[in-house]
Parts: structure tokens; C-alpha cells; sequence
């Protein structure tokens, strides 16, 4: 089973996200379970979404308490709390402009990929709408779901700026493989 | 117009969270009016089914009064006059309902509501916790929890199915976000399919002007007394209206649940016995011990009033330990199931030792590694009267 956490603050998009990764992975054939946990919906406050992804139903009914790969809205929530929830070789990826360096030497021991989301969306004329940039970085990272079934998820539920969260995505995607062949090399 | 042909729909896998899939049952179920509060603490299932009226595929008469109080107090006549009646609420919402949860019941009104199980205030907050429902056991409502979104749509349906043949309340409890705001993929029945399970309701009696019957007036205590049987005598009959309509339902869809379900227990020491979404959890959690070589099994409580005694009983007996698993706290009483229980087996041959732990109350995390945990520690000590608090 995948258990990933997708961390944000309240109106960010974490739980909308954590459904969209839900459903792109259940167009896969996949079953999945996507819940979101917080403490009355307010504006700014730290919301949790939970997806699991297995090939057989999903039973199991209860927070995340280790993932296998986290995705971080806000690098300000990349603290103890969500950090308690990565093994060493659990991915996080973060939405921020640093670069993997510095969260290396700022985070020695986890693996972090950083993407600049807020650029991505800007460029795109979606403001400070990140989430699916983010979700296209991610899906690179931890190589599924396809990027084509995201998109179409992506454009089966944004209510609108179908075409910019599709190119907000892509570029997402590009980011974290240009950032994967410049590691490489 | 014709409802039927407009409301068609083939059976389809969707993508649906718990508080959707009630809200698909809702629709299928064709009722004829739904009284809900709009406000907090209700949940999305009334946004859907404000969403199916509004796409002219939801041929109800959808009311929203100024409470829940006043919910119940427009689903009570609504349903004595003789058609299907839904609503939705969650935690203080029901409570505010609670004087009219008894007298639906005395009306013998087979009101179906859906709950979803949140904390109580205060202190404020949104988690799961069941105390909200146990706390309305004694209203005369059959009460049933379920364990996933898919078996939250299948109780709703069986739940219409009881309450008409009974003439008594029904109130479907899910938990809060893990089976509420859960997504997961549902079979959604045909139309087809549920209008021949359950159809149109035809009550013997309803209220209508051209009629000289009334309901609820004032009564001798003899005549209480009667009505109180009458009552007593019709749960009496829940247990095996509820089995028939489970198994009707498990002919055509291939999905049946039981009033309690057995899983793994052949056997075993130690039987977990839970409701709700934490059955889920512990299904793992037997799974892995059982890899281990630990004799343990899961009874799941899915029909919780009334109490299937009888099933309990036969189900626990020769069994040394039973560990229940109480996502709700009556202050002074301890886990409801667990004392529940303890009354249930009283007095039965080789009852086994009851233990009985306060685990997840509040929301808190219930991992399957806790659960093993639980299982270890009970293996490992004297049952107590009270219940315990673990985490």
C-alpha cells in the first residue's frame, strides 16, 4: 500500500489535491481512500489529507502515521510534526523556492524536493492557486499517476482555468524532472 | 413528466466520500420529503441532495427549518402522512433533536436519518466519536453503524426497508471523516434494481383530512402502558426484519453484512469487538496478528439497538477473552458498548472475561499496530468492571 500526506494550511487546496491524486489513481485501476482531517475548516489553519493506493480494497480507517511520501503545501509546516511522519527514504516535496541543497543541509537525513509552485501558478495566471503545480511535481517524483490522467482529472474538476492548471501542472512536472537530471549528473 | 424515466440510473462504480454515498442512497430511495437543518453541524450530505434537486433528479420536497428540533418536528407528520421520509444531521444537531426522537418513535414514524458521528461540546471540535448517537440508545430509534461508504449507501436503503416493515425509526451512523469524508470507490445500484427492493410506502393508516384518525393524544396509563409494549413488541421483530432485508439486498448486489459480523474469529482467545470505522482497522490488525500466530477474531457490531443479544451470545460463547473497542465515553459509566456487552453476556456458561478499552475517544489515532498493542496488553491482564483508558 502507498500511504502519502499531503500537507496545507486551509484554503490552499491540500484537501481538494488529496482527492484529485485520488482520483487520477483510481482512473489507474487502483484502489484508493483519500480523507482529509482538520479542526473546523478556518482559513490558514494546518489541514492534513490522507491518500492511500493499493491494488486490493482499502480497509484500514485511520490517520497516517508513516508516509512514503509527503507533499508539503506551506515549507513553514515542514517541522516536527509532519517530519515525525517520514522514514529516512520517504520523499517530501515542498512548495518553495529553495533549492534541494539547502534543504539538505537545513533538514540533514531527509529527502526533500523542493518546487517553486508559487512561480509556476503565477506564470500561469492562477495567483496563488499552487495546487496543481504541486501536483504535477509530485506525481513525478514519486512516478505515478501518469501526468495525462492527472490532467484529465485536473480538468474533470477545476471549476474553471482548465487549460492554465493543465500548463500549471506540466510545468510542475518538468520542474522536478529537470531537478532529478541536474542531481543525476 | 415521467419521475422514473428522468431519475434512470444503470449501476455505476463512482468515486464517492461516505456523506455522498448516503446522499446517493437518499436519491435512489425516492422520498418524498427531507426536512434538514443547512446549518453547521450538518455535513455535505445535504449539499448533494440539494445538487440531485436542483439537476431535476430528486423529486422530493426538500424543507430547511430554523433547527434540527424543528427538523425532526416536520419529519414526524410528514411521515405520519404516509410518505418516505429522509434527513441528515451529526452530533449537537441530534441532540437538539432529542425530545422529538422519542416521540417519533411513539408515533411509530419510520423516519430514515443518517448521522454522522462527531464530538460533543464542549470543547468545540469535529472528530470522530459515537457518544452523540449512544446517547439517543433509549429514544426507540434502531440503530445501525456502518463501516465504509459503500456499506453506509447499502444501510441506508435496508434501513427504509426496516423501518416500514416495523413502523419504527431508523438512524444510520457513520464516523466522521473516516468513513464521512472518506473518498473510495462505491458500487452505486441501479434504479431499477432499489425500486424493486423497496417499494413505493404504503402505510395501513396515515393521517389525511378526509379521515377521521388522529395520533398522539392524551392517554390513561393503561393505554401508555399498551403503546410502550406495542413498541417493545416491534423492535422485538428488528432483529429478523433486518436479516430478511440484508439478505434480500446481499441477492441482488452480492452485498450482505449481517447484524453482527464474524471475521477470523474460529478459534479464538481473544475476540475484538468494535462499530464503526475502527472495524476496518482492526481487520488489518487481525490479519497481521494472525500472520503472527495470534488466535485473535473481530465481531463487529453493526446493528447496535436493538441489541442482537441472542447473536452476541451465541457468537462469544467458549470464547476465553473479548476486548471491546469504545469510540465514545458516558462520564461515570465508562465505554457504552463495553457495558453494553458486559449485560448482554451476564449470567451466560463460559461467558468470556470482558475487557473493555476507551480507545479513540475524541478522534484520537487508532492504528492496526495499536490495536495489536491493545490485544497484548488485555491478553496480558485481569478484566476490569470499569472500562480502561488506552491510546
Amino acid at each position: 500500500m502507498l500511504q502519502i500526506i499531503i500537507q496545507g494550511r486551509g484554503g490552499q487546496g491540500a484537501q481538494t489535491a488529496g482527492n484529485l491524486l485520488a482520483m487520477a489513481f483510481f482512473a489507474e485501476g487502483r484502489q484508493v481512500q483519500s480523507f482529509a482531517s482538520y479542526g473546523g475548516a478556518r482559513r490558514g489553519t494546518p489541514v492534513s489529507s490522507f491518500i492511500r493506493v493499493d491494488d486490493r480494497p482499502i480497509r484500514v480507517r485511520c490517520d497516517i502515521e508513516q508516509a512514503d511520501a509527503v507533499l508539503c503545501f506551506d515549507a513553514t509546516l515542514l517541522e516536527s510534526r509532519l517530519l515525525a511522519t517520514a522514514r529516512p527514504d520517504t520523499l517530501i516535496v515542498v512548495n518553495s523556492s529553495r533549492t534541494p541543497e539547502q534543504f539538505a543541509e537545513k533538514l540533514p537525513g531527509y529527502r526533500v524536493m523542493p518546487v517553486d509552485g508559487i512561480s509556476i501558478a503565477r506564470r500561469h495566471g492562477l495567483g496563488r492557486i499552487v495546487n496543481s503545480a504541486l501536483l504535477g511535481a509530485f506525481a513525478r517524483a514519486i512516478e505515478a499517476p501518469k501526468l495525462e490522467v492527472l490532467a484529465r482529472a485536473l480538468t474533470e474538476e477545476a471549476p474553471k482555468l482548465h487549460d492554465e492548471n493543465i500548463a500549471a501542472c506540466a510545468e510542475g512536472y518538468r520542474w522536478v524532472e529537470a531537478q532529478l537530471q541536474r542531481m543525476a549528473a | 413528466m415521467n419521475a422514473r424515466d428522468e431519475t434512470f440510473v444503470p449501476e455505476q462504480t463512482m468515486l464517492l466520500t461516505g456523506n455522498h454515498a448516503v446522499a446517493w442512497a437518499a436519491r435512489l430511495a425516492r422520498p418524498k420529503v427531507v426536512p434538514v437543518y443547512p446549518i453547521t453541524p450538518q455535513t455535505p450530505i445535504l449539499e448533494k441532495i440539494t445538487e440531485f434537486q436542483a439537476d431535476g433528479v430528486f423529486d422530493a420536497e426538500v424543507i430547511t427549518p430554523e433547527s434540527e428540533h424543528s427538523v425532526m418536528a416536520a419529519c414526524i407528520p410528514a411521515s405520519l402522512a404516509g410518505v418516505r421520509v429522509f434527513t441528515a444531521t451529526a452530533s449537537q444537531g441530534l441532540l437538539l433533536m432529542h425530545e422529538l426522537l422519542h416521540y417519533a418513535s411513539g408515533a411509530r414514524a419510520p423516519i430514515v436519518m443518517a448521522n454522522v458521528n462527531r464530538t460533543l461540546a464542549s470543547p468545540w471540535a469535529f472528530w470522530p466519536d459515537q457518544t452523540d448517537s449512544l446517547a439517543q440508545r433509549d429514544t426507540g430509534w434502531i440503530q445501525y453503524y456502518t463501516e465504509s461508504a459503500q456499506e453506509s449507501l447499502d444501510t441506508v436503503l435496508q434501513a427504509f426497508w426496516v423501518a416500514e416493515r416495523v413502523l419504527l425509526p431508523v438512524m444510520v451512523n457513520l464516523d466522521a471523516f473516516y468513513v464521512s469524508h472518506a473518498l473510495e470507490p462505491v458500487r452505486v445500484p441501479a434504479q431499477e434494481l432499489v425500486d424493486a427492493f423497496l417499494p413505493p410506502y404504503a402505510p395501513a393508516h396515515r393521517l389525511d383530512t378526509a379521515k377521521v384518525e388522529s395520533w398522539g393524544n392524551v392517554v390513561t396509563q393503561d393505554m401508555f402502558y399498551r403503546h410502550r409494549q406495542a413498541l417493545g413488541a416491534a423492535m422485538d421483530q428488528v432483529p429478523a426484519a433486518a436479516l430478511e432485508a440484508d439478505r434480500e439486498w446481499s441477492e441482488l448486489t452480492g452485498r450482505g453484512y449481517g447484524l453482527v459480523e464474524h471475521y477470523r474469529c474460529e478459534g479464538a482467545r481473544i475476540v475484538i469487538v468494535a462499530m464503526g470505522s475502527m472495524c476496518g482497522t482492526a481487520r488489518d490488525a487481525v490479519d497481521a496478528m494472525r500472520d503472527a500466530g495470534v488466535a485473535v477474531g473481530l465481531l463487529k457490531v453493526r446493528l447496535f439497538r436493538p441489541l442482537p443479544v441472542q447473536a452476541l451470545r451465541a457468537g462469544l460463547a467458549g470464547v476465553p477473552e473479548v476486548l471491546v473497542l469504545d469510540r465514545n465515553y458516558s462520564p461515570g459509566h465508562g465505554g457504552v458498548l463495553h457495558q453494553e456487552l458486559r449485560a448482554a453476556l451476564y449470567g451466560m456458561p463460559e461467558a468470556p472475561r470482558i475487557h473493555g478499552y476507551l480507545a479513540g475517544v475524541g478522534g484520537v489515532n487508532v492504528s492496526p499496530e495499536k490495536i495489536a498493542d491493545f490485544v497484548r496488553m488485555a491478553s496480558a491482564s485481569e478484566a476490569q468492571p470499569d472500562s480502561v483508558w488506552v491510546r
